[in-house]
């Protein structure tokens, strides 16, 4: 019995101090590690892709006139980090930071602003300013068009498809 | 969990796993890490095991305290280790392998008993054993793709899976929903089954025995502790009161 006892009490003296002395000396986490969540305000294009795709659903897209608000609720953020795999111009990241206690939730809500544009037919407001430069110039180019001949991009969904039934009813008659 | 965080990239919400696959694989650099972590965790686990089987103390507080029997054990279907340690070899890595478990199948460890002790060696054994298969794993693990092409998931579907985690048996059910989420999920945990014997393991044992009798089926209380509900119209968080929570449950 002496001598477990004794193995025991090795073992206990063999490792001594395991823990780290953090906070007085910084703990970095690994690389890869899943932190507090940052969007590049500079980046997002507010396609809402991130908002789909958020399992605790902390994302608010809200259209207001002429602005699209994203409105990221990060106290309730579960680092799983699904809306920067999905987002399509890598505009949120995950940081290392980790030290994020606070006394108000609303301390880590981040908001993005950004300007919508308006439907040339009908003036509704219908996608943000940053998706239609980005259609504009990538998609055009994969389509081999010209940003200028496709004017349908400047119409709302609804429009689109109105003036390209109007077309067809045109050609058929 | 440092060995967690650098695999997955969080200590304790791994975030792995989706409809598919996981999202991220072992590379090359991480697995001899690996490898150190589990060899030093093994030499360490044998120093304990070594000191704890000769420890007559252990042996006069633990032996014939909490006895579940056999019959009694497969009248209350606890799960895992408690099971286990009262000689039924039960573990759904064997019994219906899943993932990848018919190819590095453990080798299932029972002690007769039914007591504290043989549970507690039940545990110290599988750690044992589980790390043996981690070895296996890193050795025989086929590289290539981590997930399948998953597009639409439909909704109103039924899902419903057995898995054994270190506690024992634990069940997962699901509803699809729309836009790829779950409608329903319910989760029966291991605690949950284990809970039920512990009546029987009280049974006749003092009040001194009941803190280790309770903590030798090692149970989970933390999913129940409290509930936090977010009203998406109003965004408004509150926290359901123990009176509130009984209201619901009775319904």
């Amino acid at each position: 019995m002496l001598l477990s006892k004794l193995k025991e009490a090795l073992i206990c003296f063999k490792n001594l101090r395991v823990t780290l002395p953090y906070p007085f000396q910084p703990a970095p986490p690994p690389p890869g590690f899943r932190g507090r969540v940052e969007v590049d305000i500079n980046k997002c294009i507010g396609c809402g892709a991130c908002a789909v795709a958020c399992p605790p659903k902390l994302i608010d897209i809200k259209d207001l006139d002429s602005k699209r608000i994203l409105e990221f609720q990060l106290g309730r953020c579960t680092y799983c980090a699904r809306c920067a795999e999905v987002c399509p111009t890598v505009a949120i990241a995950m940081t290392p930071d980790f030290e994020l206690a606070t006394d108000n939730k609303a301390d880590l809500n981040i908001s993005v602003e950004l300007t919508m544009v308006k439907c040339e037919h009908c003036g509704e407001a219908f996608t943000t300013q940053r998706i239609m430069n980005k259609l504009a110039t990538e998609v055009s180019k994969e389509l081999g068009m010209e940003p200028a001949d496709m004017k349908w991009l400047h119409l709302c969904p609804e429009c689109r498809t109105a003036s390209e039934v109007e077309k067809m009813m045109e050609a058929e008659s | 969990m440092w060995l967690c965080e650098l695999i997955t990239g969080n200590r304790k919400t791994y975030g792995m796993n989706l409809i598919g696959g996981v999202r991220r694989d072992i590379t090359s650099e991480q697995k001899p890490k690996i490898l150190e972590v589990v060899g030093k965790i093994e030499s360490q686990l044998k120093e304990i095991i070594d000191a704890i089987l000769g420890d007559t103390t252990l042996h006069l507080r633990l032996k014939d305290v909490g006895v579940l029997t056999k019959d009694a054990a497969r009248q209350f279907c606890p799960v895992g280790p408690t099971v286990r340690g009262s000689g039924i070899a039960i573990d759904s890595r064997v019994n219906h392998p899943y993932a990848a478990y018919s190819e590095i199948a453990p080798q299932v460890i029972t002690q007769s008993d039914g007591d504290i002790w043989a549970r507690t060696i039940v545990r110290l054994l599988e750690t044992l054993e589980s790390i043996n298969m981690v070895r296996r794993a890193m050795r025989e693990m086929p590289g290539g793709g981590i997930m399948a092409d998953v597009q639409e998931i439909p909704p109103g579907q039924e899902g419903i899976s057995y898995i054994e985690a270190p506690r024992g048996e634990c069940m997962h059910y699901v509803i699809t929903g729309p836009d790829n989420r779950p409608y329903r999920w319910r989760v029966r945990a291991p605690s949950y089954m284990n809970l039920q014997s512990v009546p029987a393991m009280l049974m006749g044992y003092s009040i001194a025995d009941a803190p280790i009798i309770i903590g030798s089926i090692d149970p989970c209380f933390s999913c129940t502790e409290r509930l936090e509900v977010v009203d998406t119209r109003t965004n408004k968080a509150r926290i359901y009161t123990q009176k509130e929570l009984l209201a619901l449950s009775k319904r």
